[in-house]
């Protein structure tokens, strides 16, 4: 018996207003996996991250993590907001705003979904907190605000609050995208010891050589259908698309 | 004005505050939660509060004062002036309350709402522990400033014939013949309450220079 997908997605589409955004995506993300999502703007890559833990809609198609549906519950009705909060629970996910809470403390940014969502006393969600603020290299910062911190160490914060919730797996999306170009190797350094250790990760991003470095499968998204799903030693090297090896042309300065 | 007018001026005091300070209590719940439902849309109710809003926020206070005192008997209710006179004012400060947490909830940050609901919390969690702490603060200097309108417009409990701070300037005037040292006596009463009020105001301000992202 195939081993369960930790991210099952099956014949995925979505529209905004008549324009279609995706079209019959299918992906599967298995346990300790890296796969990256590339694609110009607008090809629907960020939608197909934010349909995993259905922050979008998707209007066919379903998802499932770790076998179990999302968003829609056995009876085939629309999930209740506990369940879907529990299903979203499983998945961790970095924005590219790094929307933290800005009324909380660093720690109190990583502690608060543990002791509010499942229930951890604050003592183990501090612990929890304070070893993962080590793993991201903010536990010096765990008592400032939001608001005094860099875009760099915002982000690492992010991370460390979604880990806290020892997901399942975890969605970045586009995580360096709106840092200064010397912040964001911090990021993706962070990022990068994250898939050493084996965490199951789903990235959109624009850094092609990180992309390289850390993915077992790369996605080509090109206006909403996946066009190319492969190796990243294939992908970069040897496209089978026109479409990506004009892409990669334009994104990968040549060696 | 001898010491028993000073004694009077002091109830008279008392009884703006604490018919105010019901009112206000009452309306900034009362606000909330009325902002809570116009922002969840629900069809008719969605519509009948934004008539009660446009309403109360439409009528000058002593008007309103004057139609519950005169319209509950008509109803078969038996208010007692001081109960009228805080339904009155407690409807007309929800009304502005309202509107000032529902801008509030309207300007809310849709990233951090997504970060919360992509962790797992339920809107209510979400609601509880990141929206409202922080709507609050972001909501006080209007709340205060519509709390000190509200004090200030207080004297339209009068005409029901409430003894309020005003009210019983009057009163004592009417022994002393003199009208002006009870009226400035009043008016540094006043002042002196709306000045914990903005007091109030700027610690919350300070808060909220931290949420400044």
């Amino acid at each position: 018996m195939p081993e369960t997908a930790a991210v099952s997605i099956r014949k995925l589409s979505k529209s905004f207003d008549g324009t279609e955004v995706l079209r019959d995506v299918s992906l599967e993300v298995q346990t300790g996996e890296v796969v990256s999502i590339l694609g110009s703007s607008g090809s629907g890559k960020s939608t197909l991250l934010r349909c995993i833990n259905w922050l979008e809609r998707p209007d066919h198609g379903d998802i499932r993590i770790d076998g179990d549906r999302i968003g829609v519950s056995d009876s085939g009705k629309p999930m209740s907001r506990r369940e879907l909060a529990g299903m979203r629970a499983r998945l961790g996910m970095v924005f590219q705003g790094f929307n933290l809470w800005p009324h909380l403390s660093v720690l109190r940014n990583v502690t608060e979904a543990p002791i509010h969502v499942q229930g951890v006393s604050k003592a183990e969600a501090e612990e929890r907190a304070m070893a993962l603020l080590e793993k991201v290299g903010m536990v010096d910062k765990r008592n400032d605000y939001p608001y005094t911190l860099s875009g760099g160490q915002k982000q690492r914060v992010a991370i460390a609050r979604a880990l806290a919730m020892q997901p399942k797996v975890m969605l970045f999306d586009e995580p360096t995208s709106a840092l200064d170009p010397e912040l964001v190797g911090e990021v993706l350094g962070v990022i990068k010891d994250l898939s050493k250790e084996g965490y199951t990760m789903v990235l959109v991003t624009h850094e092609m050589e990180f992309a390289r470095a850390v993915s077992d499968q790369v996605v080509f998204l090109d206006k909403g259908i996946i066009i190319e799903k492969s190796h990243p030693s294939e992908f970069f090297v040897n496209p089978k698309t026109e479409r990506v090896r004009r892409f990669l042309e334009l994104e990968v300065p040549v060696a | 004005m001898d010491s028993s007018a000073w004694g009077l001026l002091v109830q008279g005091a008392w009884t703006t505050l604490w018919i105010s300070g019901i009112s206000i209590a009452i309306g900034v719940v009362m606000g909330l939660l009325i902002a809570l439902l116009r922002v969840a849309k629900i069809p008719v109710l969605h519509q009948l509060l934004g008539v009660y809003i446009s309403l109360a926020r439409a009528t000058p206070l002593v008007t309103l004062v004057l139609f519950i005192f005169l319209t509950a008997p008509t109803m078969g209710v038996n208010l007692n002036r001081n109960v009228a006179g805080i339904i009155a004012l407690t409807l007309n400060t929800t009304a502005f309350n309202a509107e000032i947490w529902r801008s509030a909830f309207n300007n809310f940050s849709k990233e951090q709402r997504e970060a919360a609901l992509a962790i797992g919390m339920t809107p209510w969690v979400y609601f509880r522990r990141i929206m409202l702490p922080q709507i609050t603060i972001t909501s006080l200097p209007g709340l205060v400033n519509e709390m000190s309108f509200l004090i200030k417009g207080s004297p339209a409990i009068a005409v029901i014939g409430v003894v309020d701070l005003t009210r019983v300037t009057n009163r004592i005037s009417a022994v002393t013949y003199d009208p002006l040292p009870p009226i400035l006596a009043a008016a540094a009463l006043y002042m002196l309450i709306i000045s914990l009020l903005v007091w109030l105001q700027r610690v919350a301000e300070r808060k909220a220079s931290r949420l400044a992202v």
